[in-house]
């Protein structure tokens, strides 16, 4: 059970640190009244202009989705492209597979219309 | 270089998919409801493929694991598949846009049950959980003009993910607790070193997890909503298979890995059974929708399930294999006849069913005795699954459990009969026309009710390759 001690010590201790945190800043901090810019929900920057309870278009997500896809492949890609000799065929032919099925989402999302910025 | 010969089936089932994927860029949208056909045929091969595969069994790179329970599954997986995609046709084809993706999505729903059902180590398993339940919330959010569909699709993405996370959780606390995530390794080291507390969290947060994929309660209150906002033939596959996978994978961890924590986990597993089974029976007993009553229905099909866990025996192994298929037929059964109902007169309240039998005499028969099935009234192979359930929590001496068990059954009867009352000798509405079924639904209606009926009678030889299976686990 000792082990589950210094676990215990853990959990005891960060939740100290960050209660202790809020409260020495409680503490110290200046009290003024909230009046003006104190209440807008973003302090600094330009004031917002109209009401903030606007759609976004879905194809802001889209968007980040197939860019997501194609990050991640290349993450796949680098260590494969730096080993290529070591690895030899049996990786190539793994990695033409990998791209492929790629190749077949990019051109799913194309033919659906994900890349067409209405 | 590794056996790649072993992931035959499912690398044939990723394949497929893709390839229906691309079917459905390349047909232009009026002619698409040939891929419905294209993914029955296709299904029906690779089913053919995996049955005659079904002796194969070997260990792919250490954490695949190919046997006969895995096989087991993945055909049991396939025919509810295969169910699924027949009771689609019309459906979908009068949902009337994206048809191509609808039947991609479901083959890759099958390749996750499948990941999950042969996973022999801790992160394929979860890799085949998310596969799984990731395509389930694309596929119950489906019916995008429906309020309820796009209500089911986010609270099964956002209890999905809940469950995941708990699961996921626990998978943690067992690498760490052990230091492996080999599912075998891990059942080695636990033997070592006996139950640490650190194990027995991990346990039961892998115990949640597993409950909320399965629905028993108290994590089922997902499960009536989901099941009864998604389009009806993915409610049908969603009860069915996905329970089936995840009792396999859960077979997997808790035989294999922690069966050193038996002693503990089986008194949650009796809760869980006990609270499954008697809720979902007693509050099936209201519902007036009739997928919300195969919902409940479904939570107590998944406490007898837990029975076959709880006897922690080979006989009990074997009755959940035994049951999972039964019950895919039953589910299925009921299913494809509401969806059929659904097709034609565009509600799925049970008053609506009055009369029935003089509309359409078959579609009635398939849910009485598919019902009947589920009820495990004899002659019908709910009985002998139910039969054989019983049987091993009694060998281990639980026989109050059974008694509960054949207690509730009882009331499922009496839901069950409810909605035959109503089709039987309800009247028949005014104005109300004959219904039209498409033969090729009438037919795996007409396959699953035979099927039904001969796996009751002679039960045999798929009792003796469940239990034979089943052996497995208890080797040293």
């Amino acid at each position: 059970m000792q082990d589950y001690g210094i676990v215990l010590i853990f959990l005891l201790g960060g939740a100290a640190t960050a209660i202790g945190a809020l409260f020495v800043n409680w503490l110290v901090r200046p009290k003024r009244p909230a009046v003006g810019d104190k209440l807008e929900a973003y302090e600094c920057g330009l004031p917002t202009e109209g009401p903030t309870w606007v759609q976004f278009k879905v194809s802001y997500f889209l968007y980040a989705l197939v860019f997501l896809l194609f990050d991640v492949e290349a993450i796949f890609l680098f260590p494969w492209a730096v080993r290529f000799q070591a690895l030899g065929l049996f990786a190539f032919v793994e990695m033409i597979i990998f791209i492929v099925i790629l190749v077949i989402g990019l051109w799913y999302a194309w033919k659906e219309g994900a890349l067409k910025w209405l | 270089m590794a056996d790649l010969h072993l992931l035959a089936v499912e690398i044939m089932v990723a394949v497929f998919g893709l390839g229906l994927l691309v079917l459905g860029l390349l047909v232009p949208r009026s002619d698409r409801r040939g891929i419905g056909y294209v993914t029955a045929a296709g299904l029906a091969g690779i089913m053919v493929i995996t049955f005659a595969m079904r002796e194969l069994s070997g260990v792919f790179m250490g954490g695949y694991i190919i046997d006969p329970f895995s096989n087991y599954f993945k055909l049991a997986f396939l025919v509810a598949a295969l169910l699924t995609v027949f009771c689609s046709f019309d459906y979908i084809e009068k949902m009337g846009f994206n048809q191509g993706e609808y039947y991609a999505l479901l083959v890759f729903a099958t390749l996750g049950m499948m990941l999950l059902a042969s996973s022999g180590e801790l992160i394929s398993l979860y890799l085949g959980l998310e596969l799984m339940t990731i395509t389930f919330c694309i596929l119950a959010g489906f019916h995008l003009r429906d309020p309820k569909s796009g209500e089911a699709g986010v609270k099964y993405i956002l209890l999905g993910a809940m469950s995941s996370a708990i699961l996921l959780y626990g998978l943690s606390l067992v690498y760490g607790a052990t230091g492996t995530v080999v599912i075998a390794e891990i059942g080695q080291v636990a033997a070592a070193s006996g139950s640490t507390p650190a194990l027995t969290l991990g346990m039961i947060f892998l115990l949640a997890g597993f409950a909320f994929k399965i629905a028993a309660v108290p994590f089922h209150m997902w499960s009536p909503d989901v099941y009864e906002g998604a389009p009806t033939p993915v409610t049908a596959y969603l009860s069915v298979a996905s329970k089936a996978a995840a009792f396999a994978a859960l077979i997997r961890v808790f035989f294999g890995a922690l069966a050193e924590l038996h002693s503990i986990w089986v008194q949650l597993f009796i809760a869980l059974a006990v609270l499954t089974i008697i809720l979902g029976n007693l509050v099936a007993i209201p519902q007036s929708n009739i997928k919300r009553l195969m919902a409940y229905s479904s939570i107590s099909q998944a406490g007898y399930l837990l029975l076959g866990i709880v006897s922690y025996s080979v006989l009990g192994i074997g009755a959940v294999m035994y049951y999972c298929l039964i019950y895919v037929f039953g589910n299925m059964c009921v299913f494809m006849a509401v969806t059929a109902f659904y097709n034609n007169a565009g509600s799925d309240e049970i008053r609506d069913y009055t009369g029935l039998s003089r509309r359409s005499p078959l579609l009635a028969a398939a849910i009485l005795f598919a019902m009947l099935s589920l009820a495990g009234i004899p002659p019908m192979a709910g009985f002998v699954a139910k039969l054989y359930l019983f049987m091993s929590v009694i060998s281990q001496g639980y026989i109050w459990l059974a008694l509960i068990a054949v207690l509730m059954s009882m009331v499922s009867v009496y839901y069950y009969l409810m909605v035959a009352k109503s089709m039987y000798l309800g009247a028949v509405p005014e104005g109300s026309k004959p219904l039209q079924i498409s033969p090729g639904l009438k037919v795996a209606i007409l396959a699953s009710l035979l099927i039904l009926f001969v796996l009751g009678i002679y039960p045999d030889d798929l009792t003796n390759f469940a239990m034979n299976s089943a052996v497995t686990f208890f080797m040293p």
